[in-house]
């Protein structure tokens, strides 16, 4: 009996996945455990492992497809099955394409924010209620693929809230003024042009959201960004003593950006006032510190969330922030740990490339996002009279004027300089 | 169920025979000669004038319905035009006697009366008066028009506005009597003692009687005439109308002055036909309608039959039926015997009757044998007849050119102002006290004993511990109601109440207790079982001026006052041109534990009247504010209340119910609850199952529920509900009226139209099954329980975690019930 293979969904805010590449084709033997084919979500990779033995008789989607959840991607069976039972229609049997009175019908055209749905079907019906059609709206998220755990599938609000992934809330009253992304079609690998002068290519699903999230950041709220540096000798005796150490192999390793983070959740705790979402109309201050972390991918830019960062120690955080930045760049982390929502606040060190300034974006609703800049040295009063070139580490905040206002601002930035050349001799 | 008069059983059951008097048929025969000595020249002349008037005005008529014309004037009157030529010495000789106070009341047919009475009352007023009372009408809108070019006197100028008020009335326009809303069926005019005629047979029947009741109660001047068809004897409202007016009590139980039969006279205008039907020989078989007098009390009604086609016939039979009605031994039965030629209506072909009965009753026309007795007597001259017929006619062509000229009477302007009519559906007023003078009561209301026991109770229910009092000490709904029943007796001196075992007893849920005491019998008093003479004299009583509270012991017994409460109660206000106000309140008890007949929730069946006010409180401060708010307007109001809840204690209001005296506004819905992830909107007793649906909720699902209690169905401000439904995004809706055409469906509608995108799932209303109701151990399966509301949102609105529905709310099972009809 030939057996459906279906895009797995993969947490409550993926829609659609892209293949990205088939292992087999048609017609070859597959064994249990096989990888069939990898796909990426919006921000990972992932295979797609065989759960039967045998010929995989038909594939509906090529590489490149965008596929939405639990639609049937091919049929694996015995030689000579028949698998029309599974194509077109049939194969996509997810609940999106039930009809009824009162589901309602989708042009993807029309949702102009639904840069995943593309190329998925148009006309697909789908049972929505109408609230939770107008918050969908609101917050630009796209209402195809997405599940229903309303009374006969119908998508009700709890789904779309649950949805609300990477895109970022936005005040209604700003939204209508955000222009749409553009160009929202895009063409299929095959027909893509080029010549000597460039290749055009397709924005991956990741690049798209990146996309996205940072063009409506930067539409939607009021942002600017506060300089400062911080005496950076105390960071640097810690890094040295605990780069002994660890050669040793009596702890793991601990860098400057570790110490960084982990002074700003010091600091975080102490004025948690940007510690919190700007949610339009309130402001939802967290008692925890769940911190993101700018992790640079072959894929793009991933933003994982540590959470409970204020419980770790020095080591833990270290150790937790190593294994996070490793399945990012591995495409294997858990999506939901990647929603801006599930960020308390960001922080994203691009020191190492030698930036000694930047304007980090914010990831809404969060309101505050931490720039760290390289080291370089500075003349400074050393006492005594003695003035002396010292190294320094650059800060860059970057606070949603809606949030807070400059002074308090300054201020956090300020005590993370307070926490960064105040460290602890026994962290660890 | 007086303890004062014993009901001996021996007495009772002695042997014996009833014996019936006489009862006099046309036995009128004065001669002219006889006649001279009451009547000069000009009295003659003027019952002559009266007489000709109608007919040439409904000659007029039915030129116009039939022609097209009158004297060379077309004009098309589509609407209904009822005729009673050949019927004008009835009209003329009932008016005749009758004084300004002394009030009418009519029929579909009842064209003549109007112009009958009203030329009376011409007659009686001085010139003063007759320019007062048209300066008044509609701030001079109707003299306006009929002044224009007018020469002659104020009796001249007071006849043709009767003519053209009438006949502007008829053709629907803004000047006429009621603004065109009224028309032909319904045209009245009150300063001249005309009040409001009825399209449906018999509906004066019961009206009537609470204007009567009204004067009597009130100490006023005058008579009222019920002028009904021979038809309506077999009415219900008529047969109820006669009971209520022939009670007892009026003359063994109310105190003096107000002891006494009722002052009205129910005036069968007996045409003899009913639409076609035959009432003696074919539909009825009273032989003679006077007989039925006969049977109702042991003064047979002081019924008479009266020969209707001799005006000097009907005088005399009412003059001399005015003076037993002083002497308060009313009320009186007449069966005025008269014959109308033309048809029901101008498409009437007379099938049912031959051309020789009406050319031998046009050979007796009252309009041809008055005169000719007149000129034959030497009273008068053919010269000064044909005198009269002229300026008659001179009048009608004048009032006929003015009525259809759109320029001078016009009709309303619903296109500029469309909501003129809606703006006339209710009065609302806010009087203290519809005539002030000191109110009849026994005793001070700080002596009353429920005073004084209410004084001692808490209201509020909980102490301050959170624990609820016993329920002896805790002042209750029912309580409630009663305070604000009592305040408003010491305060309006026309307030007045009754319905079944309204006295002695408190009402059948003890609402009145304490009232028997503190009032005379003439402004609390047991009905007969007869609910639709209970609201039809309600009814007329607020019409003529008084406030009323009627009570309908259960909610199931409305269908028995059905035409009172969708026909006449409502209308009146609006069709009168807001002339009328209807200060009634209908207090309508819902029952339980007692089956299919009383425990029904109509509430919806009134609601969907246009013209009523609709109040279901389920607290005791609601339902204290409430009353005193329908006690204070001048709208008739159906006040619902639900035996389930008499007793309950105030659990909402901080403080407990005021002692003093609040209003709450209809209208307006109530957080009884807040909450955040769903709204129960719940309309009565409900409130109670909407609240333990809430509390299990929060227990079992960590939902927190918004309950509001709406109060009032009529009128009703979306603005709470729609808040909490944007805040929500969920509505069920519940209430224990069975749920196809529930009031709820309207009001799911209304939210879903006017809340859509703010849905999260369709509003889902929870009302009971489409059964009849079962016996009290059965009712949990019939009216919405707590769990139904759980069911509800679980498979409607919001799958709840874990939860398994005991009822099925699923689409299957609501097309199959549809499907089925249940």
């Amino acid at each position: 009996m030939a057996e459906a293979v279906f895009m797995p969904r993969l947490g409550q805010s993926v829609e659609s996945c892209i293949i990205t590449r088939w292992e087999k084709k048609k017609g070859e033997i597959v064994e249990e455990g096989d990888v069939l084919f990898c796909y990426e979500t919006d921000k990972a990779s992932f295979d797609e492992i065989a759960k039967i033995s045998g010929i995989l008789l038909e594939i509906f989607y090529e590489e490149g497809d965008e596929v939405p959840v639990l639609a049937n991607v091919a049929v694996i069976g015995k030689a000579g099955e028949s698998v029309d039972a599974f194509r077109s229609s049939d194969a996509t049997t997810s609940s999106v394409e039930v009809a009824s009175v009162d589901s309602v019908k989708v042009n993807p055209v029309e949702t102009s924010h639904d840069v995943a749905g593309v190329e998925t079907p148009s006309d697909v019906r789908i049972r929505i209620s109408p609230r939770a059609k107008c918050i969908a709206q609101a917050k630009g998220i796209s209402i195809q693929g997405l599940q229903g755990s309303g009374p006969n599938g119908r998508i009700i609000v709890r789904d779309v809230e649950s949805a609300a992934v990477i895109v970022p809330k936005a005040d209604p009253a700003a939204v209508n003024t955000v222009k749409p992304v553009p160009a929202v079609s895009v063409p299929a690998f095959a027909s893509i042009p080029s010549n000597d002068d460039y290749v055009e290519s397709p924005l991956s699903n990741m690049r798209k959201l990146i996309a996205k999230g940072m063009h409506a950041s930067l539409q939607n709220s009021a942002q600017l960004t506060h300089h400062t540096s911080a005496d950076a000798r105390k960071l640097l005796e810690l890094r040295a003593i605990y780069k002994v150490r660890a050669e040793k192999g009596e702890i793991p390793n601990i860098t400057l950006n570790d110490l960084v983070c982990y002074a700003t959740v010091r600091a975080l705790e102490k004025m948690p006032a940007i510690n919190a979402h700007f949610l339009g109309d309130r402001m939802k201050t967290f008692k925890k510190v769940h911190l993101g972390i700018a992790v640079d991918t072959d894929r793009g830019l991933m933003v994982p969330v540590i959470r409970n960062a204020d419980d770790l120690k020095l080591k833990a955080l270290a150790t937790q922030m190593k294994a996070m930045a490793e399945n990012c760049r591995k495409g294997n982390v858990d999506p939901e740990l990647l929603r801006s929502e599930n960020a308390s606040f960001t922080i994203s060190n691009l020191g190492a490339y030698g930036i000694e300034l930047f304007t980090p974006v914010i990831n809404l609703p969060q309101s505050g996002i931490l720039g760290v800049n390289t080291i370089t040295y500075r003349p400074a009063d050393i006492g005594n009279g003695i003035i002396a070139f010292i190294p320094v580490i650059g800060l860059s905040l970057t606070y949603d004027h809606r949030a807070l206002d400059g002074a308090p601002a300054s201020a956090f930035l300020k005590e993370i300089r307070n926490q960064i050349e105040n460290l602890s001799n026994d962290l660890v | 169920m007086p303890k004062s008069q014993f009901i001996d059983p021996t007495d009772a059951r002695k042997k014996g025979e009833i014996h019936f008097g006489s009862i006099p048929v046309n036995q009128y025969s004065k001669t002219l000669k006889e006649e001279k000595k009451i009547y000069s020249k000009e009295d003659f002349l003027r019952i002559f004038r009266d007489m000709f008037l109608i007919r040439e005005f409904e000659t007029m008529l039915n030129l116009i319905k039939t022609a097209g014309e009158y004297q060379g004037i077309p004009y098309n009157h589509p609407g209904p035009a009822h005729l009673s030529m050949g019927q004008e010495a009835a009209a003329v000789g009932m008016a005749y006697t009758l004084s300004v106070d002394d009030y009418i009341f009519g029929s579909h047919r009842s064209h003549g009366e109007i112009l009958a009475k009203g030329l009376s009352a011409i007659h009686q007023l001085g010139e003063k008066a007759l320019m007062d009372i048209m300066e008044v009408h509609f701030n001079g809108e109707t003299l306006q028009v009929v002044e224009k070019g007018f020469k002659g006197d104020t009796k001249e100028l007071a006849t043709d506005f009767l003519l053209y008020g009438t006949l502007a009335e008829i053709f629907a326009r803004k000047t006429g009597f009621n603004k065109g809303l009224g028309g032909s069926m319904h045209a009245f005019f009150t300063p001249f003692g005309v009040y409001p005629n009825n399209a449906i047979v018999g509906g004066s029947g019961d009206i009537s009687v609470g204007a009567a009741l009204f004067k009597k109660v009130n100490s006023k001047p005058g008579i009222v005439v019920a002028n009904i068809g021979d038809a309506s004897m077999a009415c219900g409202p008529v047969w109820e109308g006669i009971s209520f007016a022939t009670m007892d009590q009026f003359r063994t139980l109310w105190e003096e002055p107000y002891r006494g039969g009722l002052p009205i006279i129910f005036n069968f205008m007996n045409n003899q036909y009913g639409m076609g039907g035959q009432t003696r020989g074919e539909t009825m078989g009273y032989d003679m309608l006077a007989r039925v007098g006969a049977g109702v009390n042991p003064e047979m009604m002081h019924a008479e039959r009266v020969d209707g086609y001799n005006p000097l016939a009907v005088i005399d039979a009412f003059r001399r039926k005015k003076k037993i009605i002083e002497e308060k031994k009313g009320p009186v039965l007449l069966d005025t015997l008269t014959y109308r030629f033309t048809g029901h209506s101008p498409s009437d072909a007379s099938s049912y009757r031959s051309r020789e009965e009406i050319d031998a009753w046009e050979k007796q026309d009252s309009l041809l044998a008055y005169p000719a007795d007149l000129i034959r007597s030497g009273i008068v001259t053919k010269e000064e007849i044909e005198a009269i017929k002229l300026v008659v006619v001179e009048s009608i062509v004048k009032a006929l050119k003015k009525a259809i000229d759109e320029n001078v009477s016009p009709r309303m302007d619903l296109l500029a102002y469309p909501e003129t009519i809606g703006d006339m559906i209710f009065s609302d007023g806010s009087v203290d006290k519809m005539e002030d003078r000191t109110p009849d009561t026994l005793m001070t209301m700080e002596e009353n004993p429920r005073v004084q026991q209410l004084k001692k109770k808490e209201r509020y229910g909980l102490d301050k511990d959170g624990k609820p009092h016993s329920k002896l000490k805790t002042y209750q709904l029912k309580d409630a109601i009663f305070e604000a029943i009592i305040d408003r007796f010491y305060k309006d001196p026309t307030l007045v109440a009754y319905g079944e075992e309204n006295r002695d007893w408190g009402g059948a849920f003890a609402v009145y207790r304490g009232l028997t005491e503190a009032l005379p019998y003439h402004r609390l008093f047991n009905s007969p079982i007869a609910e639709g003479a209970i609201v039809g004299t309600a009814i007329g009583y607020g019409m003529a001026g008084g406030r009323v509270i009627a009570e309908i012991m259960y909610c199931d017994f409305l269908g028995r006052c059905g035409d009172e409460v969708f026909n006449q109660l409502p209308k009146w206000q609006a069709m009168s041109g807001n002339i009328i106000k209807m200060p009634v309140v209908i207090r309508v008890s819902v029952g339980s534990k007692y089956g299919a007949q009383h425990s029904q929730d109509w509430t919806s069946l009134v609601a969907h009247i246009p013209g009523l006010k609709i109040a279901f409180p389920a607290t005791p401060y609601d339902a204290k504010g409430l009353m005193n708010t329908a006690l204070q307007g001048t709208d008739p109001v159906i006040f619902f209340e639900s035996q389930r809840i008499y007793d309950v204690a105030e659990l909402f209001h901080e403080g407990g119910v005021p002692e003093g005296y609040y209003e709450i506004p209809f209208g307006e819905p109530d957080i009884k609850r807040k909450g955040d992830d769903i709204t129960i909107l719940s309309i009565g007793a409900t409130l109670y199952r909407a609240l333990e649906a809430a509390d299990i909720l929060k227990e079992k699902y960590g939902m927190s529920a918004e309950v509001i209690d709406a109060r009032s169905l009529v009128p009703f401000n979306y603005d709470l509900v729609i808040e909490s439904v944007k805040k929500t995004g969920r509505i069920v809706l519940t209430s224990d009226a069975n749920s196809r055409g529930s009031f709820l469906k309207e009001m799911a509608h209304t939210i879903s139209e006017l809340a859509f995108d703010d849905l999260d799932a369709a509003p889902i209303v929870v009302g009971s099954r489409n059964w009849i109701v079962p016996a009290y151990e059965l009712e949990n399966f019939y009216f919405p329980q707590a769990e139904w509301i759980i069911d509800a949102i679980d498979q409607k609105i919001v799958p709840l975690k874990d939860h398994i529905s005991g009822t099925d709310f699923g689409d299957e099972s609501i097309k199959q019930r549809n499907k089925k009809g249940v």
